[in-house]
């Protein structure tokens, strides 16, 4: 189960989930995304942002929008882009919302005391993925190291080399630091992830390389 | 199972849910996967379908994880009780959800016989 392609309505849907522990801004940054792309292109977003949140404002179950934009081979792109749920509790749900998943961006906890989460759910991802008999290779997926502004308030934060030894120095993905709250590098993160998971969905259905062109917002 | 729906299966299986609609009584059907992605729909046009099916999909996924507590496979009925409409969710084949809205004053029974009577049609028409 994968991106469909409907030929009757022109479009090609895909998923995107964001993953990464609790708490390390993966709503924050589809809120971000929302906000500014509702700003940008008004009537022309399809679907409301969907949260499920618990009281705590965690994300319970996940959120969720469709964003229809740009043409791919004569067809009308929209993204799914979802949450998961980061508490380690909630293992079930973050499985199913990776069902069907074509491209994924990890949110990774640039806070020192959050070393361990990130590698942690890292780690919880790889055993998902192969729940649905999927590894990473088979993803197409980026890094995001987020709250990097958090270095102005004195906050000790973890080195980049350290979240990229710690994580990506086998796949060597495209990844990026970002602050969600801020807005700085989200769309940088989504443009790239949208761009990788495309061209790898084309692939698979298609059998084309898919070298086309595509940008989103800012 | 990779998914390019062509126009024709699109438009068969908009027929047969037109079906529930003009025999069976229901005001609105639609058909996703359980991963969330809207296959067609068809009814009436105000209800978002895209979120429609991504919500059904999950609370597909959520009864089941609930029936496997509980030491039960799935259940088979899944069904929703409003004010001015009802919703029933059934799959009708392994990756697939039938989504269906009907007036409370429609018998239950009656719409389930319906959607039973669709549910080869379906998988013949997606190959699944």
């Amino acid at each position: 189960m994968m991106a469909i392609i409907n030929l009757r309505e022109g479009i090609i849907q895909v998923k995107i989930v964001y993953y990464g522990p609790g708490r390390s801004g993966k709503t924050t940054n589809l809120v971000y995304t929302y906000n500014k792309l509702k700003e940008r292109i008004k009537n022309k977003l399809s679907s409301k942002l969907i949260t499920i949140n618990t009281k705590g404002e965690r994300t319970l179950f996940f959120d969720f929008f469709p964003i229809g934009l740009g043409k791919i081979k004569g067809l009308d792109l929209k993204l799914q882009l979802y949450t998961t749920p980061g508490q380690i509790i909630y293992n079930s749900t973050r499985k199913l919302v990776l069902k069907g998943v074509d491209g994924i961006v990890f949110v990774a906890d640039s806070l020192s005391s959050r070393r361990e989460a990130n590698i942690e759910s890292f780690k919880n991802l790889q055993e998902n993925l192969s729940y649905y008999n999927l590894s990473l290779s088979e993803v197409a997926m980026v890094f995001q190291w987020n709250k990097r502004d958090l270095a102005e308030e004195g906050i000790p934060i973890l080195d980049i080399e350290v979240l990229e030894k710690d994580l990506n120095s086998e796949l060597n993905l495209p990844s990026f630091p970002a602050s969600a709250l801020r807005g700085d590098n989200v769309f940088k993160t989504l443009n790239v992830a949208a761009k990788i998971t495309v061209k790898s969905v084309i692939r698979k259905l298609l059998g084309s390389n898919g070298d086309e062109k595509m940008a989103i917002g800012g | 199972m990779s998914f390019v729906l062509k126009e024709e299966q699109v438009e068969n299986l908009e027929k047969i849910l037109n079906k529930i609609i003009d025999e069976g009584g229901a005001t609105y059907a639609l058909l996703t996967d359980t991963g969330g992605n809207l296959l067609c729909k068809v009814g009436e046009n105000s209800i978002d379908g895209t979120s429609l099916a991504v919500l059904s999909a999950a609370n597909y996924a959520a009864t089941k994880e609930i029936a496997s507590l509980i030491g039960e496979k799935e259940f088979s009925l899944l069904f929703h009780r409003g004010q001015t409409e009802n919703i029933h969710f059934t799959r009708v084949a392994p990756d697939i959800l039938l989504i269906v809205l009907f007036k409370p004053y429609l018998s239950l029974g009656l719409l389930r016989l319906k959607v039973n009577s669709v549910k080869n049609e379906i998988k013949d028409i997606l190959k699944v």
